[in-house]
This record gives structure tokens, sequence and C-alpha cells, in this order.
């Protein structure tokens, strides 16, 4: 059934129109945006892995040089699209979930863009078409400066401004970036320009391929939010609603990974592209974790770690072996269910007092217990605590460095890793530990039942994955084993 | 004494970053720990440059050592330059463009 592989983002994307076209009939939207949602992890799971060529445009044999060209745009499903369009799936459920819980009177308007995001990334994980990628990550620069705005938190209109004034300078230069490509192998296809590579039909040291390169990573940083782009990407988190920035941050890891494979198999030829990843995701690491340490505002901090988890996916990627590369795509997993379960679990803490300052709170064990212990699961398995999902991911990334012959990046990780626990512990304590403040008033003692379930989901993917990572490992691996042919 | 003197004066100057609002035990642990890793890690990255050569990355990584403890507090400077001003964002994208063409241009056997 190849026909699902394109639904899966024909449903999301159809149904955000429905949505806002009939934002005015509260009850359709309400059901239907629910539908959806429970349809969205469900599609990957039916469908069978194969390709999928839009207008049914066959690849065509070029017969001068036996190259296969692609004329379709084509979508690939594979294991590897699987899962993450799976978890993408059920998080967009939980997000969708909460939000049509909570609020009496749901937006439209906001739902369209949910569920535009969630389109947005499944393109991106789908595409063999380097120029449908950017327009899809155009979307979802969109989408994610929306739903910052669209947040009832102070400041968020200007943060949402800053993003998207930054997004001017990124995605055009991208853009840039794939119009030399285009122009030196005269396709947009990724498997075409990687067959045109490899038949050493263009020199991979021309300068342009090389300005090509840097062009498209540099969109990349923008897109994965690792420096100079993490001051902004924290903030977005901080000042979106909490269900909304569990679904912000995995949109970023997703278009953190889709983009760096594609980048991957144009430029893995040339060692600089690797090199160049590894730095990032090294300053991306010490830059995240230490600004985290410093902060007072535990949705900045959360951002913050998100950022510095963000490098451990770059550092994966970067050593460029089967293993390093699996184990970079099994922590990009880890951490979008991680930091979704501790954005969450933070939104229900900060709908329960109005304060987001650790200094100001104190003694929330008592009234949240529920919420305090999937917290603390959470925030050991971001930190590596076995035998949680991070602890796996993160030991798979410290053998693959160390096997790759950089002990550096193995200390490096571990140091990280323990800098992580710090942030962690010390905000648990001043939240949950600490003596609670006189002037801090509870004022809804319930937490919302539909924030606790959706921790709860997300806690039992964490200790599952953690104890049976084979599961979702060897499927990756796998892939992996496929691109580095 | 000396430098007895300049962590304290380390600890003094954390105060300020927290300001307005008071300043709790955790906080300034948590910056001195901020302090100690981002100099650590650092001395640590730059040990990668082994891989070019020996010698560079023997002198960058004393000097680096050397620059980073006595420059101390380090983590207000980071944190300014990390705020939420769009000049500072904007600055540091296009100083980052402009290294990754850099390395590109001199990136030698890399290329």
């Amino acid at each position: 059934m190849n026909e699902l592989i394109p639904l899966m983002v024909i449903v999301p994307m159809m149904a955000a129109l429905l949505l806002s076209a009939f934002s005015k009939y509260e009850k359709f939207i309400r059901i239907l945006a629910l539908v959806v949602a429970i349809c969205l992890p469900i599609i990957p799971l039916l469908s069978n892995y194969g390709l999928h060529y839009f207008g049914g445009y066959q690849p065509m044999t070029d017969n001068v040089t036996n190259i296969i060209y692609h004329p379709a745009i084509t979508y690939s499903f594979n294991f590897m699209q699987q899962i993450f369009i799976g978890m993408i799936g059920l998080l967009t459920f939980l997000v969708v979930f909460i939000y049509l819980t909570k609020y009496k009177n749901v937006s439209g308007p906001y739902l369209f863009l949910l569920f535009m995001g969630t389109a947005a990334v499944t393109a991106l994980l789908l595409t063999d078409d380097i120029f449908h990628m950017f327009v899809f990550f155009e979307i979802l620069a969109l989408a994610q400066v929306g739903i910052v705005a669209a947040s009832s938190i102070d400041y968020s209109y200007e943060m949402a401004l800053k993003y998207m004034i930054l997004g001017s300078i990124g995605s055009p230069i991208m853009l840039l970036g794939i119009g030399f490509l285009l122009a030196i192998t005269g396709t947009v296809n990724v498997t075409d320009i990687v067959a045109i590579i490899r038949g050493g039909l263009i020199d991979a040291t021309s300068p342009v391929f090389l300005l090509s390169l840097g062009l498209i990573f540099f969109g990349w940083l923008y897109a994965s939010g690792l420096p100079p782009f993490h001051t902004i990407k924290s903030g977005i988190y901080s000042k979106a609603e909490p269900h909304g920035a569990a679904l912000l941050q995995s949109f970023t890891v997703i278009s953190m990974i889709s983009i760096v494979l594609i980048m991957f198999r144009i430029y893995s030829t040339l060692p600089i592209f690797e090199v160049l990843i590894v730095l990032f995701s090294v300053i991306a690491m010490i830059l995240g974790v230490s600004m985290a340490l410093t902060q007072t505002d535990f949705r900045r901090m959360i951002g913050f770690l998100a950022v510095g988890e963000l490098g451990f996916i770059g550092l994966g990627i970067g050593l460029g072996t089967q293993f390093a590369i699996t184990a970079g795509l099994f922590q990009a997993l880890n951490e979008i269910v991680i930091t979704a379960l501790l954005f969450i679990g933070f939104g229900a803490i900060v709908n329960a007092t109005n304060e987001v300052d650790t200094r100001k709170l104190g003694g929330l064990l008592a009234y949240h217990p529920k919420v305090g212990i999937m917290l603390l699961v959470g925030g050991l398995a971001m930190a590596g605590v076995p035998p949680l999902s991070g602890f796996q991911s993160k030991l798979m990334l410290v053998q693959a460095s160390l096997s790759c012959g950089f002990p550096e990046l193995s200390i490096l990780a571990i140091m990280v890793s323990i800098a992580t626990f710090v942030v962690f512990v010390k905000t648990f304590y001043s939240m949950f530990l600490s003596p609670k403040p006189h002037d801090l008033e509870v004022v809804d003692k319930d937490v919302p039942k539909a924030m606790v379930f959706a921790m709860f989901v997300l806690l039992v993917v964490i200790i599952a994955l953690g104890l049976f990572p084979d599961v979702v490992t060897s499927g990756i691996s796998n892939y992996v084993g496929g691109l580095l042919l | 004494m000396k430098l007895y003197d300049q962590i304290f004066d380390v600890v003094k100057k954390f105060k300020k970053l927290f300001s307005p609002g008071p300043v709790t035990n955790a906080d300034v642990s948590g910056s001195l720990t901020a302090e100690i890793f981002i100099i650590v890690s650092i001395v640590i990255a730059s040990l990668l440059l082994r891989h070019i050569s020996v010698l560079l990355a023997g002198l960058v990584t004393l000097i680096l050592a050397v620059v980073l403890i006595t420059s101390i507090p380090l983590i207000p400077k980071f944190k300014i330059e990390q705020e939420d001003s769009l000049n500072k964002m904007l600055f540091y994208a296009i100083i980052t463009l402009g290294l990754i063409a850099v390395f590109l241009y001199w990136g030698g056997l890399l290329v």
C-alpha cells in the first residue's frame, strides 16, 4: 500500500486547511482535530516500505552514462522514516489532545499551525528532492513562528519576530546553496545528485560545489538551532505554550536530521563536511549546557538543554560511521520524547503556580507528586542515567567516538551528560524539594489530566526504549548501512 | 591569596548575574559549575587539534588554559553575548557565515 506514503503528508495538511476554513464550527474542528491526530501515528505503521513518485513519472535511464534519473518528486519510506513519523504522529496526538482538553474555546488557526508543522516535518523526512525539502523547511519555519506568536506568554510576539528575521537570513542563503547545486548538477533529486557526484561527472572540490555546501550548511544551522542560532531557538521554546514547545523541539530535531542526512549523502566525500558538523556540535554542547546551568527560568533552561542535546545528534552524524550515525539518530529519537516530556511536565507546573522562576518555587512535590516523579525520571533520562533511553544512545555515542579515535569527544560527551545531570538536580531541588516560599500560591491544585496522561505515555516510551533499544537501533542501523553504500 | 580573591570576586560577580531577585546557593553553585565546565570543555576540545599537529595542539591547549583561567569569570561574559538581543544574534550569524566560508576556502587537505 504505497498509496499511504503521500497520505502521511496530505492528511495533516488537508486537516490543517479544513480546521482553518471551518474554525467557526467549534464542535466540528474538535472532532476533526482529534480524529486526524489519532490517525497520524497509525498511517506510518500501516504503510509498506517503498518509493512514491508524484505524478506517476517513473525513473528513466540515460543510455550514455547509464545513470538513472528521477523526473518526479520522490518520497522514500523506510524503517527510519517510519519510526520518526510514527513518533511525531504520537507527539502531535498528545499535544492536540492536551490543547483540546485544556481550553474551552479552541482556535482553528492554532490547530492549523500544529498540523501544518507536522505535515512539513513528515515531508522533510520523506522527500528525496532538495527543493521540495526547502519548500517544507520554509513552511515549517512559518508554522513555528505562528505557534510562538499565538501563545499567551509575554514577549512571545517579539521572540517570534526575531526568529522570523533570522529566518529571513538563513532560508534565502540555503536556497542560494540549492540554486548553485542545481546549476552544476542540473537536477534537484538527491539520488540523481549523488549519482552524478559519485560518477565523477562534477568536481567535488570545485568552488561552486563548495560554496553550495557552505550556504546549505548555514541554512541547516538555522533549521537545527545549532550555534549561532541556539539563543533564538531556546528563546522560542520558552515563549511558546508548553505543549507547543514540546512539538516545536520535535520539529527542530526532525528538520535537523532530515536536512543533515540529505547533506551527508551529497557532501560526505568532502572530509570538511564532517569536521564542520563536529565543530558546531561541540560548540552547541558546551554553550547549551553552560547556559542552562545559569538559568533561573526553567522553560529557558530546558530550551538550552535541548540545544545542548542537539550537539549529541550532530556528533554522531559528524563521526560518519554506521554505528555513530545510528547512535546519533537514536539520540534524536530519544531527545524528541524526553524533551517533550520535560516541556509538558514543567508546563503543568506553570499551569499550577503561574511562576517560571525557580528561585520563587519550592515544595511542589507535596502538591504534584506524580508530575514530580515523572519529571525526575525524564530528567535522569536526559542526563543519560541507566537503564533509560538517553543512557543507551549516549553510551553508543561515547563508544562511537572512542572507536573513531576521538577520546576527547567521548570525554566531552560524558562531561556534558554530568553537567546536564547537575542542571536537572539543581532545578528539581529548587522546585520540588526545597521549602515552599511563603508567598507562593499554588493556584490550581489539579494538573490537567491530559498532561499527566501525555507524560505517562512518553515515560513508557522512554523506559521501553531504554530496556529494548535494539527494537529501534537495528532497523536504523540497516537504513544507515544503505546510506553509506 | 591572589587566586582566592579572584575566585571570591567571581562569586560576587555572579550575584549581579541573577539580579533582580534573590541569589540562592543553588544558583551560585550552578554558575560555578558552568564556569569550570566551560574552561575544562574548551581546553579538552582544543586537544582535537592534535589531528592536525601535535605541537599546535599542545601550544593552543596551554595558551587557552592560561588565558581562560586568568580571565574568570567567563560566564557573565558568555551570558551577555548570548542574550536575546537581535543585534548580537545577527552579528554572530554573519560571523559564522564568514567562518564557514573561511573553512571552505582555506580547508587545505580537508577539502
